[in-house]
């Protein structure tokens, strides 16, 4: 039996001045699973700090405890300091003897010495219980595949490429840019869509990091972090990848206003899509536009802003204004979308340009009226509390983008989640374009409705996250943590008493569980990069096969068994 | 602390997170608590599973406190809900036992500011004291 | 990976500068994170919670936190400022002016020895949640009778130590100093500084914290009684171009997050948001506002105040001209929030001619690498997307 090393901290009397160290000192020494037992005045003070630190090694002990002030203070320092001695951060335990005994119940000394004996049996419990459920080191394919060639997919290409990484981009079109391919002017630079990609185009050609993939989707992957098998199907049929990384730019649709607005039925009752098409071929032919915000957006079916549609309004509504003579734009809008202060400046042009504003109720939407073609627009002024009627030869609905059901498809495949609008989850609040499933990474329309210029960030955002993983050459799966530090372990089904009845596989957050067929069984594996070691899996497992090694059952069976255990 | 109060144990299951983050701000704030509970942190409430709670009454628990994070704020991805579901279905089950659910205090998300921390401990060990005490459900001494 | 390791200086250790460090960091580079004040974690690490959650603001930050000062890659000063920012031989080379504190963060114990023995009140932790936690000394409020230094255990305490300058030769600088509160005083239609119950958001986050003195609960601030109404000024001194021209951008969802929570602790409160445009964009955002008009009873009224003043009786009378009756109504709240007097922070060294440029509405513009609040109003997601965005582009190199 591996014996411990125990270190108990008097914190300059803070915790001594409650709790009887001394008898708790004898205690442990009599303990046949402790090795020593040191009194400390100051544990994280450089004296004693070294002093334990040459303790650990020269007594080549393998499990240390701690008695000391809290593990969101200096104690986790002296922790991880002493970890490095040689020894395996989790085998260094620690009890909070400061803030959670000493400080809490100094009016109870006795029952506070009590309390931190107790405490401090069940870590050597832990300790003298606990297995390893043995590291693995992932090779991380040194490769990404960048599935969407929009901005933000373009954006996240070039980044990596420039970065250094091989890049496989794809895309269900036949050349790069999606939907930005077919904007005349893209707010608020006022550059032609093509334009603004020109760069990051010209580099998918010329960079020989990036191969470009057109007319291609993606078949299967099967893999996880660092090692991820696609199978791509495009013209010259199926090719397989090997990628570190996966990120997801795979957009978004505009929705079609179906029976809106007498689209479909009049004339002149157009998307902003076919405005930019009008625009792309001349001049539209009209005296005056009329722009309606919010179809079929923020609605019961569609409860969210699709954050372009404004400043998209905006931006048409100045060209008719600036290029047709005598032409008049109107705007009718629920809220002008407009945050921040570039776009609060765009706001401010269009209305120095004379375009005009007329607010509506969305229990009051405006009505088009026309026989044949659109002639006119009433609209009930909520402001001024009455109805306006505005002849016009055009009507442009801005409808919102709404997620691509490939892109759903795309994510069950990743085994990421998607929302209740169809848009892809992201990791909140700090890890925008990181993914629950490690080395996935989400960036443009596809994750939520944002600009080209927002795109375009979130691609390099995608970049540099993924470029840091593909960057290490192996990673061990311990440290692929969410928190601080390392995790305490990985999860582990013993194949011999799993009876394969997947309850773990639901319940696991991260979809590390598995059922794997072996003969005639079906068996629980754990996929080590993926587990978090949350403990969800154990705890629903019906006959304890699923344990997390470092804190199996015997563990807290202990610990639970010592927690009220009389102390003379 | 009274003669009863001795029989007072506590367990609490608490996550590194917002089930012990208010305990280190209570410590910190020097708030005087019971010494009648003991913590055995976990990784995430999740892990806590139904097994652990009745082998803790039966090791001479009075009462068992499951604390973790908020329903939607788990840092695992949700990990939480399972287990708050999993463990008021165990509410049940020690009612009809005739142990009482009443025993089994489940905290999610209301202990991860300092002085609610502080309220729940006191207030579940106020509740616990006040009830029957176990003696009839622990095994005869060894 | 390709490339020599670089040296990268991140100015402004908030969301977007921790950010923005972790990815340097993690892309092999070193980063030195130059911060004001004694903490990382800027304006956000002290809100009470974060929309649209409604969860507690400082978890999140605090692992991000953490993992900066955990990093070996990354040299965190703080009270510090840049100095000097000159070119050197194709770089920048920065001179850092770090102040340091009374009480030596690295034999600082916490064990409160000084703030029992101050009869000032002059010694506090830092803030809640510090790792590692650590005291410091009001000066203003310190008597100088040195009785600190008698009390520490460890000798941590020491007045009059000296700053320290350090010299950093860096590839590139972000620029990510956040946002600072603008005085409303000059506004005299909003009654700022009038009356104690007419605060800015920032002052009723911090007064209605869980975790500040009242405990999270609802009170006024002139008596502590239980208020029966608040009112939410939205877009006050922004949107406006005798004051701030611009939109914050984080305003609404800070004003339905206050409101919504109001309610959630004391349904009772009537809570009335007056707005101009509700700029509910990003994710959930409208669906979070949403849950006002479905009966929890937050009232949204469009409608810019006209004149806000207390009440000789008590009380805070509000002018505005509800714009769906048309009507000009004066109203009598107990509490009036204010929102929207945030500006891009503009620290006073170094000197101009080594600051950023800044466009007319004090934002940096393009021409240097930033991000954050200081580059443009922002939220902590759209933060954290630019600072990663930034971290790319300064890795990459902003030369040539």
């Amino acid at each position: 039996m591996t014996k411990t090393g125990v270190f108990l901290c008097n914190c300059y009397g803070e915790i001594g001045k409650v709790i009887d160290l001394e008898s708790i000192r004898k205690r442990l020494e009599a303990d046949p699973a402790v090795d020593f037992v040191s009194v400390r005045e100051s544990l994280c003070m450089p004296g004693d700090a070294a002093e334990a630190r040459a303790l650990v090694c020269g007594r080549g002990i393998g499990k240390v405890l701690l008695g000391a002030c809290s593990p969101y203070g200096r104690m986790e320092m002296v922790r991880l300091a002493l970890a490095k001695e040689g020894v395996d951060v989790r085998t260094v335990r620690a009890v909070d003897l400061r803030e959670g005994c000493a400080w809490v119940h100094g009016k109870d000394p006795a029952g506070a010495t009590r309390k931190a004996a107790n405490q401090l049996d069940m870590e050597l419990a832990f300790l003298q219980n606990m297995r390893d459920s043995k590291d693995v080191a992932v090779r991380i394919q040194q490769g990404a595949l960048v599935i969407g060639a929009g901005p933000a997919g373009l954006s996240a290409a070039c980044g990596l490429a420039r970065l250094g990484f091989p890049v496989h981009l794809i895309d269900r079109g036949t050349s790069p840019g999606g939907l930005l391919n077919m904007v005349t002017r893209v707010y608020p630079s006022d550059v032609p869509g093509p334009e603004k990609l020109a760069a990051l185009v010209a580099e998918t050609r010329s960079n020989p990091l990036i191969r470009f993939y057109g007319k291609t989707k993606v078949a299967s992957v099967r893999g996880y972090a660092g090692d991820f098998k696609v199978a791509l199907a495009g013209p010259e049929g199926k090719t397989t990848l090997r990628v570190g990384a996966v990120v997801l730019a795979t957009g978004a649709r505009l929705l079609f206003p179906q029976g809106l607005y007498g689209y479909g039925k009049l004339k002149g009752v157009i998307t902003q899509m076919e405005m930019e098409r009008q625009f792309a071929a001349g001049k539209p032919a009209c005296q005056s536009a009329v722009f309606i915000q919010c179809v079929g957006a923020r609605n019961a079916e569609r409860p969210y802003c699709s954050t372009i549609c404004c400043p998209l309004s905006l931006k048409n509504a100045m060209r008719i204004v600036d290029e047709i003579p005598g032409a008049k734009a109107t705007v009718l809008h629920r809220d002008i979308m407009t945050p921040g202060s570039v776009l609060e400046a765009y706001y401010r042009k269009a209305l120095r340009m004379g375009v005009q504003f007329i607010r509506f109720d969305a229990d009051r939407p405006p009505e088009a009226r026309g026989d044949g073609q659109v002639s006119a627009v009433d609209v009930f002024d909520a402001i001024n509390g009455t109805t306006r009627t505005i002849e016009t030869d055009l009507l442009v609905l801005s409808t919102p983008l709404v997620a691509d059901p490939e892109s759903a498809a795309l994510a069950r495949m990743l085994e990421i989640p998607v929302d209740r609008h169809g848009f892809i989850a992201e990791v909140y609040p700090v890890h925008p374009v990181e993914t629950r499933n490690d080395g996935v990474f989400i960036c443009g329309t596809a994750r939520w409705p944002v600009s080209s210029d927002q795109a375009v960030a979130q691609g390099e955002a995608a970049a540099v996250k993924a470029a840091s993983f593909l960057g290490r050459q192996t990673v061990p799966a311990l440290s692929m943590s969410r928190v601080p530090g390392t995790k305490l372990g990985h999860a582990e089904a013993d194949a011999s008493a799993c009876t394969g009845c997947g309850n773990c596989v639901a319940v696991c957050p991260y979809s590390a569980c598995k059922l794997q067929r072996t003969g005639n069984r079906s068996v629980s594996r754990v996929i080590k990069v993926r587990c978090k070691a949350c403990g969800s899996c154990a705890s629903v497992c019906p006959n304890g096969a699923m344990q997390i090694p470092e804190q199996n059952y015997r563990v807290t069976g202990e610990m639970i068994r010592r927690a009220f255990r009389e102390v003379p | 602390m009274t003669a009863d109060a001795k029989n007072v144990n506590i367990l609490v299951f608490a996550c590194r997170w917002c089930g012990l983050i208010g305990a280190d701000t209570a410590g910190r704030r020097r708030m005087e608590l019971p010494a009648s509970f003991r913590v055995i942190p976990v990784e995430c409430a999740g892990y806590v599973e139904p097994d652990a709670v009745i082998r803790a009454y039966a090791s001479g628990a009075a009462g068992v406190a499951v604390l973790g994070c908020h329903i939607g704020g788990c840092r695992f991805n949700d990990a939480n809900h399972p287990a708050l579901k999993r463990l008021e279905l165990l509410k049940t089950l020690l009612d009809t036992t005739g142990i009482g659910g009443n025993r089994l205090l489940l905290g999610f998300g209301t202990a991860h500011e300092y002085h609610q921390w502080a309220d729940t401990i006191r207030a579940f060990h106020e509740h616990v004291a006040g009830l029957p005490s176990m003696a009839s459900w622990l095994p005869a001494k060894q | 990976m390709a490339g020599n390791r670089k040296t990268i200086l991140v100015v402004g250790g908030g969301v977007a500068g921790i950010s923005a460090a972790l990815d340097i960091a993690a892309g092999g580079h070193r980063v030195h994170l130059v911060e004001k004040n004694d903490d990382l974690g800027g304006q956000v690490a002290k809100l009470d919670k974060f929309y649209p959650t409604d969860h507690c603001a400082f978890c999140p930050l605090w692992t991000e936190i953490r993992r900066c000062k955990e990093s070996e890659a990354v040299t965190i000063h703080t009270l510090s400022r840049v100095e000097t920012l000159e070119q050197a031989e194709g770089r920048h080379r920065a001179v850092i002016l770090e102040s340091a504190p009374v009480v030596d963060p690295a034999l600082c114990i916490y064990c409160g020895r000084c703030e029992a023995a101050c009869p000032k009140g002059a010694a506090r932790p830092i803030w809640e949640h510090a790792y590692p936690p650590v005291y410091c000394i009001d000066r203003e409020r310190c008597g100088d009778c040195r009785a600190c230094m008698e009390a520490c255990p460890t000798k941590a305490i020491a007045f009059d130590r000296d700053e320290r300058k350090i010299t950093v030769d860096a590839d590139e600088v972000i620029w990510a100093a956040g946002f600072d509160e603008v005085s409303l005083a000059p506004m005299k239609e909003y009654g700022w500084g009038t009356h104690p119950d007419i605060l800015t958001s920032l002052e009723f986050e911090a007064w209605k914290a869980e975790a500040g003195d009242n405990r999270g609960k609802i009170l006024r601030r002139s008596d502590r009684a239980v208020p029966r109404s608040i009112a939410f000024i939205q877009c006050a001194g922004a949107r406006d171009l005798r004051f701030l021209p611009y939109c914050s951008a984080v305003c609404c969802m800070h004003a339905l997050k206050q409101a919504q929570w109001v309610k959630r602790r004391n349904p009772a409160v009537d809570c009335v948001i007056l707005y101009t445009d509700l700029r509910t964009v990003g994710r959930d955002y409208y669906e979070y506002a949403l849950r006002d008009f479905n009966g929890n009873g937050v009232r949204l009224v469009r409608g810019r105040p006209s004149m806000i003043h207390p009440l000789p009786g008590g009380g805070i009378a509000v002018r505005y001209e509800d714009t769906s009756t048309g009507r000009r109504e004066i109203r009598k709240f107990d509490m009036v929030v204010l929102n929207g007097n945030l500006k891009p922070s503009l620290p006073s060294r170094p000197a101009p001619e080594a600051r950023p440029e800044r466009g007319d509405e004090g934002f940096v513009s393009p021409t240097a690498v930033s991000c954050g609040f200081v580059m443009e109003p922002a939220d902590v997601t759209e933060s954290a997307i630019q600072a990663s965005s930034a971290a790319l582009r300064s890795i990459l190199g902003t030369r040539g």
